[in-house]
């Protein structure tokens, strides 16, 4: 009996709670929360204490992060770009960019086409040496 | 014929910059103009060295000396100075003034910096490589560590020792 009359008055309740959720406007009463009263109260400081940044970071795979960054477009929409280009040599490092690259894009043309020749997909230039690639991994 | 290559843009560098080649071997085409500019230099210092031995002799005995490219102490004079020029600058840097233009540098097969040892033994071997029509060079375009016959002498190994990707990254900031 008991159980029964805890059961109606818990269906009672959700019932009221439910009515008076949808009589409320959540949004006109945010408006009237004062956030920053609200984050004056809030001690930043000691909630940052209490995180454990090694912790966090060791489950994130910043790899993996890095990967989805598009540093190209990152490059032409921010500032960084005029960073870059401000520590730049000038304009005999621009041609020298300009002659390195062209040289290595027909080192790529030939390296393609040797590789279509011999029937072997070609995955980009070889390399390091063992030496470079300690030096690397250190 | 860049573009097959796979450039991304009509005027810019290759996709494969995307990544940085520093470390990587390098290909034939950056060796093969390095190395143009690098006669064209060591032929450039010694005609102007003639020039200027011919000047000296002119001024203090008044007398002109004949040269003739054929003349056979002319050739071993070359050939002197085209060995120090090469070996020294191995030996010293890695890199001659033609590697140096086109981003390239001479190490050892284990990726060390290239000894004065490895680096006249590799001036000596240079020769080799151009026998029986230049034989000695197909090893840079069918070999997975793009060594030439004096790379494989010597002990030695071409890299590219440019930041690749830096340079895209200032193509791409100017726009």
């Amino acid at each position: 009996m008991v159980t029964r009359r805890e059961a109606l008055a818990q269906a009672v309740t959700e019932r009221a709670v439910e009515l008076v959720v949808s009589a409320l406007d959540v949004n006109a009463l945010l408006d009237e929360v004062d956030l920053n009263a609200v984050l004056d109260q809030v001690d930043i400081n000691r909630v940052l204490d209490r995180i454990d940044l090694d912790r966090l970071l060791s489950r994130m795979d910043l790899n993996a992060i890095v990967q989805h960054i598009d540093f190209d477009s990152l490059v032409e929409q921010t500032d960084l770009g005029a960073i870059i280009a401000a520590s730049s040599s000038g304009v005999a490092g621009e041609a020298l960019d300009a002659v390195r690259s062209q040289t290595v894009g027909l080192d790529e043309f030939i390296a393609r086409w040797i590789g279509r020749l011999r029937r072997r997909p070609y995955t980009g230039p070889p390399g390091p040496p063992d030496g470079l690639q300690t030096k690397a991994g250190t | 014929m860049t573009a097959s290559a796979g450039d991304d843009t009509p005027s810019g560098p290759p996709a494969v910059i995307r990544e940085s080649l520093q470390g990587k071997y390098s290909g034939f085409a950056s060796r093969f103009t390095a190395f143009v500019v690098d006669v064209g230099v060591s032929l450039g210092v010694f005609m102007l060295a003639l020039a200027a031995i011919w000047f000296a002799a002119r001024v203090l005995t008044g007398q002109d000396i004949a040269w003739h490219k054929g003349d056979i102490w002319v050739i071993i004079a070359y050939a002197v100075w085209a060995f120090i020029y090469f070996a020294y600058s191995w030996a010293a840097s890695g890199r001659t003034a033609g590697m140096a233009l086109f981003g390239v540098r001479v190490v050892r097969d284990d990726g060390t910096d290239a000894s004065g040892r490895r680096a006249v033994v590799r001036t000596l071997a240079l020769p080799l490589s151009f026998l029986f029509l230049g034989l000695g060079f197909v090893g840079i375009l069918l070999g997975d560590r793009r060594r030439a016959l004096h790379d494989v002498i010597a002990g030695t190994a071409v890299i590219y020792s440019w930041d690749a990707r830096a340079a895209r990254l200032r193509f791409l900031s100017r726009g």
